[in-house]
């Protein structure tokens, strides 16, 4: 059985996604679940797919790992086209689902030793490539263990060494995080990071706001099947309330009408509202308008006792898009379709 | 040649799981056992064994015994792809390149594989009771037994797909498993009952091995039972087989 060769592409991206649909039919209604979706991720890029349960996130991630037929569109992954060629690009993808999939009676050495062997590597490759991904998740201590008695943390660790194996030049991880103590979210980040740092490229879709901004180069935020708005999390903060910059007066009642006018009338400040003691403003860049807010508020004779800055979170960039709170989540309009 | 190392890596894999769930070892062990150690004493009053001794019950109801591990040994399978849908597994066997056939073959050779050491240890248990080993015949069984088992467990994981959840594969195996079992005449003899229920036992493909359990345990062997058991076995565990198969490569949500 010879097959044509198949012609991987030598493109500066390592996803393009182009017009993905999917639709569903449940009970006599069709819902589009992916309604042309359209994105590319550069090689290394850990790249963030967020937004609300239903969004179609998992969705798009099944699609692209050859694990739902796509309905319409293109998705070309490593340079091959997932539609066309799904079991090459098998080979060169990882697969990270929200629930794992381990072998709970076997090690995790067993685990990684099958998991690489089903990729068709050697014994030899592996004799020198799991104890390498024990040591590069910290499973070494648990590595003879039974999956069964590790913990949230170990467990998605290990999930993550099943997933890069035999080193798949893109990743995927549904809702990485998903159960984890901050702690264990923190040294499951740093994983990443590491593992983007070495030139995977890492898709990774979840509806925690902290989890795409600490972690993601770049976003796109997806609802309905939609892709609502896309950036780094820097551009899309920016591109809303930018920053809020608190202010406690010293003598809120005396100072706070001459201080809000002082305010007012700097070419920074977006707006002002008085809360108690405090003052917030909204600025678009905040290390650019700290030294004029308090020139004005120092040119006026206002006493200031703290002023802290909060930068603008995603949630308000989603809130700004979508006239929702993701944190709502509100009724998944695909019906929860996970598995 | 994938196929054959995936089946291989994956049989292994199942295989190690039966050997470290103590409690199915277990279980399965002491099943036979205990229908052996309490259905003899039952059928010595049965007409055609009554006052032959031990030996001559056992040579008549341990072969149904045979046939009904062979069935039921196809079962675990499915309850373990029910288990592997939702707890990720199966997903993840589906996005590495692993050879479809292979990801059920694997559990399907290794709970045969495991019937046979279970099979061995009942007639073993059966012989020291006086049950007449005829090797030749048993080897033939134990072929006829394998297809069935295989059949079986092909018939249990292609259900389990596609029903995916506990409750609906509960159903139609449990469904299933009475008239399958009755119908065969593992405990009782069908020639008990009258034409009609004769009838549709015919329709019931472990009532083949049965028939030629009975007559291979006895040392005939190229009868008209033997060959009916292969002429239905053999295809109908390549049907359920391509069944499965199709289904597994389609997708499974």
């Amino acid at each position: 059985m010879t097959r044509a060769p198949i012609k991987a592409t030598v493109t500066t991206t390592a996803i393009e996604v182009d017009g993905l649909i999917k639709s569903f039919t449940a009970r006599g209604r069709t819902v589009e679940a992916v309604a042309g979706l359209s994105f590319h991720v550069a090689p290394g890029e850990i790249f963030g797919l967020l937004g609300p349960n239903g969004a179609g996130k998992t969705t798009t991630m099944r699609m692209l790992t050859t694990l739902l037929p796509i309905d319409a569109g293109s998705a070309v992954v490593a340079g091959i086209d997932v539609a066309k060629n799904p079991r090459q690009v098998r080979q060169r993808l990882g697969y990270v689902s929200q629930l794992g999939g381990a072998d709970n009676l076997a090690s995790g050495r067993e685990n990684l030793a099958l998991q690489g062997a089903l990729y068709g590597m050697g014994r030899r490759d592996l004799d020198r490539r799991v104890p390498e991904l024990l040591e590069l998740l910290d499973l070494g201590e648990f590595a003879d263990r039974r999956v069964m008695t590790y913990s949230g943390g170990q467990r998605r660790r290990l999930d993550v060494a099943l997933g890069i194996v035999h080193r798949p030049e893109v990743l995927f991880l549904d809702e990485p995080s998903t159960g984890l103590d901050p702690q264990n979210r923190a040294n499951l980040w740093d994983h990443i990071r590491g593992l983007a740092e070495g030139g995977t490229t890492a898709v990774l879709t979840t509806h925690y706001l902290d989890e795409a901004d600490a972690l993601c180069d770049r976003i796109v935020i997806v609802d309905h099947g939609r892709i609502v708005t896309e950036g780094t999390p820097e551009e899309l903060k920016r591109k809303v309330a930018g920053v809020t910059v608190s202010i406690t007066l010293a003598e809120a009642q005396r100072d706070e009408p001459r201080a809000r006018t002082a305010l007012e009338a700097t070419s920074c400040v977006l707006d002002v509202t008085a809360d108690g003691d405090v003052l917030r403003l909204h600025v678009a860049d905040g290390s650019a308008a700290l030294p004029e807010v308090l020139r004005a508020l120092d040119g006026v004779g206002v006493g200031v006792v703290s002023l802290t800055l909060a930068e603008a979170s995603l949630d308000d960039v989603f809130l700004a898009e979508t006239g929702r709170s993701l944190r709502d989540g509100g009724p998944a309009p695909t019906g929860g379709r996970h598995r | 040649m994938k196929t054959l190392r995936d089946t291989g890596l994956l049989f292994w894999r199942s295989a190690l799981q039966l050997l470290r769930n103590p409690a199915w070892l277990f279980v399965s062990l002491a099943t036979p056992l205990l229908y052996l150690a309490l259905f003899t004493p039952l059928l010595r009053g049965l007409p055609g064994v009554a006052g032959k001794g031990t030996g001559a019950v056992m040579d008549e109801f341990l072969p149904g015994i045979l046939a009904l591990l062979a069935f039921s040994a196809g079962m675990g399978p499915g309850f373990n792809v029910i288990f592997e849908l939702q707890s990720g597994v199966v997903e993840r066997f589906r996005v590495t390149p692993t050879s479809r056939l292979a990801l059920l073959l694997g559990p399907i050779l290794a709970s045969v594989a495991g019937m046979f050491v279970f099979d061995a240890v009942l007639v073993g248990v059966g012989a020291a009771f006086g049950f007449s080993v005829h090797l030749a015949g048993l080897l033939i069984l134990a072929a006829l037994a394998g297809l069935l088992a295989a059949t079986s467990a092909a018939f249990s994981m292609a259900t389990a797909l596609s029903r995916k959840e506990i409750q609906g594969f509960a159903a139609v195996v449990q469904g299933l498993q009475l008239p399958v079992l009755l119908l065969a005449g593992v405990l009782l003899p069908i020639s008990l009952g009258p034409t009609w229920l004769r009838v549709i036992g015919h329709l019931d493909p472990l009532y083949y091995l049965v028939a030629a359990a009975r007559s291979l345990a006895a040392s005939h062997l190229a009868t008209t039972a033997t060959w009916h058991a292969f002429a239905v076995l053999v295809p109908l565990c390549a049907l359920s087989l391509a069944w499965a198969t199709t289904l597994y490569r389609k997708a499974v949500a």
